[in-house]
């Protein structure tokens, strides 16, 4: 038994290893252009370049990143419907995550990303930070900062502007490094997020 | 750590454990400690470097809880299970992870997931555990597992020697993974070993202070809150190998039965010190919860505060089962939810995050005014809480200043 997993994690790895780029490869998202973003109508205009990496988090979730995902990892989550989750769940029934419900408040909106980062990490080292209003999309929405410690170490920090749309909810998340990366891009994430539009 | 009489006694109890009536074996008899071990041999020593620069690497982890009063009392427990001699090899970290576990290294590094402390209710439950976790230590199980099991340590430097060729972060960190799964599956231990710690952990206890029966209770403990999960899950079985403490251990009920037979009948009265957990605990329990229920988790989290409850419910526990339910967020979990919150303030109004969830809970079953009443009352309890902004705009007059 013992063997046939280690064998499937060999196999695993080599074919991890030895993979071809395949066509949904990362893409570059250049300064100033348009683009929607996560199979939606949300519109973003980048002020400078960035990478939209391949291989989705969530239905309607794309990640983008400057130098790789572990070091920032900016996430939009655009129109997820209420009973649904933030982002693809390991198993419905064995491991599921918390849904955006028809009656999930604004300022709810933290709770709900604090128990989907809590409960796909397994980790308990979460800490929402603050949250006030903000404009998003044209409407009221929540913007909210938190940190947490997940398997590799390494506390990060990160900030996300949200609001509810026709009961759908649209959210950007940035997570980075505390040390060094969040700072340095915060600036820009925030003139990308000022820019959405739906 | 020689082998000894008592290893010879151990052995043959374990053997005698197939077969024979539960109540006609015997706990060891402990034999003293060795005290200071060294390692022996290429595969020890090379054990005991991964497992040292493990340890440096856990000791500045942001992870650990360095509450010197906790880790000092945790160790006063192991200290009071396996005795004064035994545990001055050992160190002991409190790492912050919702999950029931505890692991003890080759080289005496004790790790305890804050999860156990939310799960154990006495001295005696968290000894027996620790005691478990120490026996394997005194046998040195995960050496003869690392000696059985090499091919592993193969299959690693094959990989390694793979992942160097292609230098990008997701085959790095598959290969990271594939490294855990290896060294997790060489610290896994087998049927008998983990039998073998179980007699170990029981015959401490029977020597301690602390009454031995409490080794069954936390098997029969976690087993009630494994089928709690599965049910509210609407899973069909509980997955025991989801545990990971439990993955590999023999089947809890057998378990449970040989441990009720091999503890000391006459050690039953003696104080299982469960005031004394308590206090302890008592300052890290609400974030112990905390860290429970938002695991998304319904079931076991309402298994665990019922049961934490089952000596009296405090403020901090129906705030807790409040959060829970609001958490869950079906209509019907909204009026649970009031009722509880409600229960928290009566016992103690100072608990401002019960009267902002109270408001919240009254919003969404659709009382507006009491709803805003709370939480006016969460603003003026908490006026610099780190969402008072917000909250401020859900009250009539309310503004952003």
């Amino acid at each position: 038994m013992k063997n046939a997993i280690v064998a499937a994690a060999l196999m695993a790895l080599l074919s991890v290893t030895f993979q071809v780029p395949s066509a949904s490869a990362h893409k570059l998202r250049q300064k100033g252009e348009a683009v929607t973003v996560a199979d939606s109508r949300l519109t973003v205009t980048p002020q400078c370049d960035w990478n939209r990496l391949s291989g989705k988090p969530g239905k309607n979730a794309e990640t983008w990143t400057l130098d790789g995902g572990q070091l920032n990892d900016l996430t939009f989550y655009a129109g997820i419907e209420a009973g649904k989750p933030l982002v693809k769940e390991r198993h419905k029934k064995k491991d599921p995550l918390p849904k955006f419900g028809k009656s999930t408040l604004l300022v709810e909106l933290p709770e709900l990303l604090e128990g989907t980062y809590r409960t796909y990490k397994k980790i308990g080292a979460f800490q929402l930070t603050s949250t006030a209003p903000a404009r998003f999309l044209g409407q009221d929405g929540v913007i909210f900062t938190y940190d947490y410690t997940d398997a590799d170490q390494i506390t990060r920090k990160g900030e996300a502007t949200a609001a509810i749309v026709d009961g759908k909810l649209y959210m950007v998340s940035f997570d980075a490094p505390r040390l060094h990366y969040f700072d340095k891009a915060i600036a820009d994430v925030r003139a990308l997020v000022a820019t959405a539009t739906l | 750590m020689t082998l000894c009489g008592a290893s010879r006694l151990l052995a043959s109890a374990v053997l005698a454990l197939s077969g024979v009536p539960a109540s006609a074996q015997k706990a060891a008899v402990l034999s003293p400690y060795a005290g200071v071990y060294q390692p022996q041999g290429i595969d020890e020593v090379g054990m005991w470097r991964e497992d040292d620069e493990s340890e440096r690497a856990l000791a500045a982890s942001p992870l650990v809880i360095r509450d010197e009063k906790l880790t000092g009392y945790i160790r006063d427990v192991l200290c009071a299970t396996v005795g004064l001699d035994r545990c001055g090899s050992v160190r002991v970290y409190v790492i912050r992870e919702p999950v029931f576990n505890a692991t003890m290294s080759p080289n005496g590094t004790m790790r305890i997931f804050s999860g156990l402390l939310l799960r154990v209710r006495s001295e005696a439950e968290l000894g027996a555990v620790l005691g478990h976790e120490f026996g394997h230590f005194e046998r040195r199980h995960s050496l003869a597992k690392f000696k059985a099991g090499r091919s592993g340590s193969d299959l690693l430097a094959w990989s390694g020697l793979l992942t160097s060729m292609v230098r990008n972060y997701t085959v790095l960190r598959a290969y990271r993974d594939l490294r855990w799964s290896v060294y997790g599956s060489l610290f896994r231990y087998g049927r008998d070993q983990e039998r073998e710690a179980d007699l170990l952990g029981v015959s401490y206890l029977n020597q301690s202070s602390l009454p031995p029966q409490a080794a069954t209770a936390v098997w029969q403990n976690l087993m009630g809150e494994l089928a709690a999960s599965a049910t509210a899950r609407g899973v069909r079985k509980p997955n025991f190998n989801a545990v990971a403490f439990t993955a590999s251990h023999p089947p809890q009920g057998e378990r449970a039965d040989y441990l009720a037979a091999l503890a000391a009948p006459e050690a039953a009265s003696r104080n299982d010190g469960t005031a004394r957990y308590r206090e302890a605990l008592a300052a890290w329990l609400p974030l112990l919860l905390d860290d429970q229920i938002k695991l998304n988790d319904f079931g076991a989290s309402d298994y665990l505060i019922q049961n934490l409850a089952s000596d009296g419910w405090t403020a901090d526990l129906w705030f807790a089962r409040a959060e829970l339910y609001r958490a869950r967020g079906n209509q019907r979990d909204f009026v649970n939810a009031i009722q509880f919150y409600a229960n928290a303030i009566a016992m103690r109004d100072g608990l401002p995050a019960a009267h902002r969830g109270l408001g919240l809970a009254l919003i969404k079953s659709g009382r507006q005014v009491d709803g805003q009443a709370a939480l006016q009352r969460y603003l003026q309890l908490s006026p610099d809480a780190s969402d008072a902004k917000m909250i401020r705009l859900m009250i009539p007059g309310g503004s952003m200043q």
